[in-house]
């Protein structure tokens, strides 16, 4: 089942947003049983909480690619005339 | 000793012109006389200086047209040939620069121009950046303010993403391979969303890298959509050109790379408003709707068979109370139900009595005043109705 609690928790903000969008339209487009409603209610209520979840208190990352070696030698000796790019 | 045709000799001319590889690429220097435009837009014209002349012509005018006028002095591009048909040399000029422009700049005229019509810069194959990247690469010097403005601005408006830096040089001999290195090695990892060149504010010839075919190249076969901010905004390289997507300054280029959080929360919780309100609404229709049904039920009295069987159904999914609400209400609808029967119009029928229309405006007949001879009329009576006519 694709709407298990365990994994709605691990969505991604972008997968959890798409969601919410879609959870949203079904709800409006109206016509479904008082069940279905309620679950959707709930499984929206949800997909908005980890998207809060993801925006808050995030850090960003930086990785740098590693060069090889030879690359890094030719990029160390033209260091000094780029310094102020 | 062969004797040969005119025309032999023209395509020998032509085909020795065409083969030098100086006259194939060449900028001339001069005053441009003798315009004129044919009626399908191509330019005539001569340039000349204090003692020779060089017949032009340029087939595909383009805003470059502009410069050309009797007496401007000009730097025309192009190769030379002959025109056949009436033996005579000349120019077959593709760019127009004002006389005295550098020689950095008429190399990236030529460039420019080439790679235009090569169809690098197509407006149709710019493509659309991902609306939620997850890594963002970063081709830029690593010492430097540009990766910083560019780390802080995503870092306020969307900090989910990873940048990856790929470092460079971004000046000097080697910077155009560098950069095109570093944009091929983000290539490769696969899972880079979106790729933002960029380099501080410099002179035409400390951006020069950015001018190379190698780097046009290298950004044209980028898989993941680029964005490039070069220079300051008025410095249009050509790898602004090819790029996706061009941004004035650094910045300006992660600010289009990642969606603003604050908008994307702002709409999460208009989602949530939303979805609140819809589920209020649903729950109060359906509370209606047990109501009703429980009207329903109330006003039916008992029933025999697969209705009673349903009737039993309900009752069991009905709260108790529910059920105790419907016994008590049920004989005061009893009564009221045989009220009702008694001014349904059949029952009336069933006495004996008729209902009379007029058959031409289904008017009811109430006094003889509404009907004269041969009025066609028609008769309901309790199982049924007939046609009649007044005699």
């Amino acid at each position: 089942m694709e709407n298990q609690p365990s994994k709605i928790e691990h969505l991604s903000f972008e997968e959890a947003f798409v969601k919410l969008d879609e959870t949203v339209r079904s709800l409006e487009a109206g016509g479904a049983t008082l069940e279905e409603a309620t679950r959707l209610f709930e499984e929206g209520m949800r997909l908005a909480r980890i998207c809060h979840q993801h925006l808050s208190a995030t850090e960003l990352k930086i990785t740098h690619l590693q060069r090889s070696f030879g690359e890094q030698m030719t990029l160390l000796n033209k260091a000094e005339p780029e310094a102020d790019a | 000793m062969a004797v040969y045709t005119v025309s032999q000799v023209a395509e020998y001319l032509r085909d020795s012109l065409e083969s030098d590889r100086f006259l194939a690429d060449l900028w001339v220097n001069g005053e441009v006389s003798n315009l004129s435009r044919s009626a399908a837009g191509h330019f005539y014209f001569t340039i000349k200086d204090s003692e020779s002349q060089l017949r032009c012509v340029m087939f595909r005018p383009t805003r470059e047209a502009d410069r050309l006028w009797d007496g401007a002095s000009v730097i025309v591009h192009g190769r030379i040939s002959i025109y056949p048909v009436r033996g005579e040399l000349q120019m077959y000029v593709d760019l127009v620069q004002p006389a005295g422009t550098g020689e950095l700049h008429l190399r990236l005229e030529r460039l420019k121009a080439r790679l235009e019509e090569e169809g690098l810069f197509e407006p149709t194959r710019k493509r659309n950046l991902p609306p939620f990247p997850n890594k963002i690469g970063v081709v830029t010097s690593p010492s430097g303010a540009v990766l910083h403005d560019i780390a802080t601005v995503v870092q306020r408006r969307y900090p989910l993403v990873e940048l990856v830096v790929s470092p460079t040089s971004v000046q000097g001999e080697q910077a155009a391979l560098d950069i095109s290195d570093a944009l091929n090695e983000l290539n490769r990892l696969q899972e880079i969303d979106v790729i933002i060149v960029a380099r501080g504010g410099g002179s035409l010839e400390e951006l020069w890298a950015f001018n190379e075919e190698t780097v046009a190249r290298a950004i044209y076969a980028s898989h993941a959509p680029v964005v490039s901010a070069v220079g300051h905004e008025t410095d249009v390289t050509i790898a602004d050109l090819v790029a996706d997507l061009r941004a004035p300054t650094p910045s300006a280029a992660a600010e289009m790379a990642v969606p603003d959080m604050s908008l994307l929360l702002g709409q999460v919780k208009e989602w949530q408003r939303d979805i609140l309100a819809i589920a209020r609404r649903l729950w109060f229709e359906k509370q209606r709707d047990v109501d009703s049904l429980v009207q329903r039920l109330a006003s039916r009295g008992p029933q025999v068979g697969d209705k009673q069987q349903r009737l039993d159904e309900l009752t069991q999914s009905l709260s108790k109370s529910l059920w105790v609400t419907l016994n008590l209400s049920r004989e005061r609808f009893q009564g009221l139900e045989q009220q009702l029967h008694a001014l349904d119009p059949k029952s009336v029928l069933e006495r004996g009595y008729a209902i009379v229309q007029r058959s031409d405006q289904g008017a009811l007949v109430r006094s003889v005043g509404q009907v004269g001879k041969d009025d066609e009329l028609n008769v309901r009576v309790s199982d049924g109705s007939f046609n009649a006519r007044v005699s």
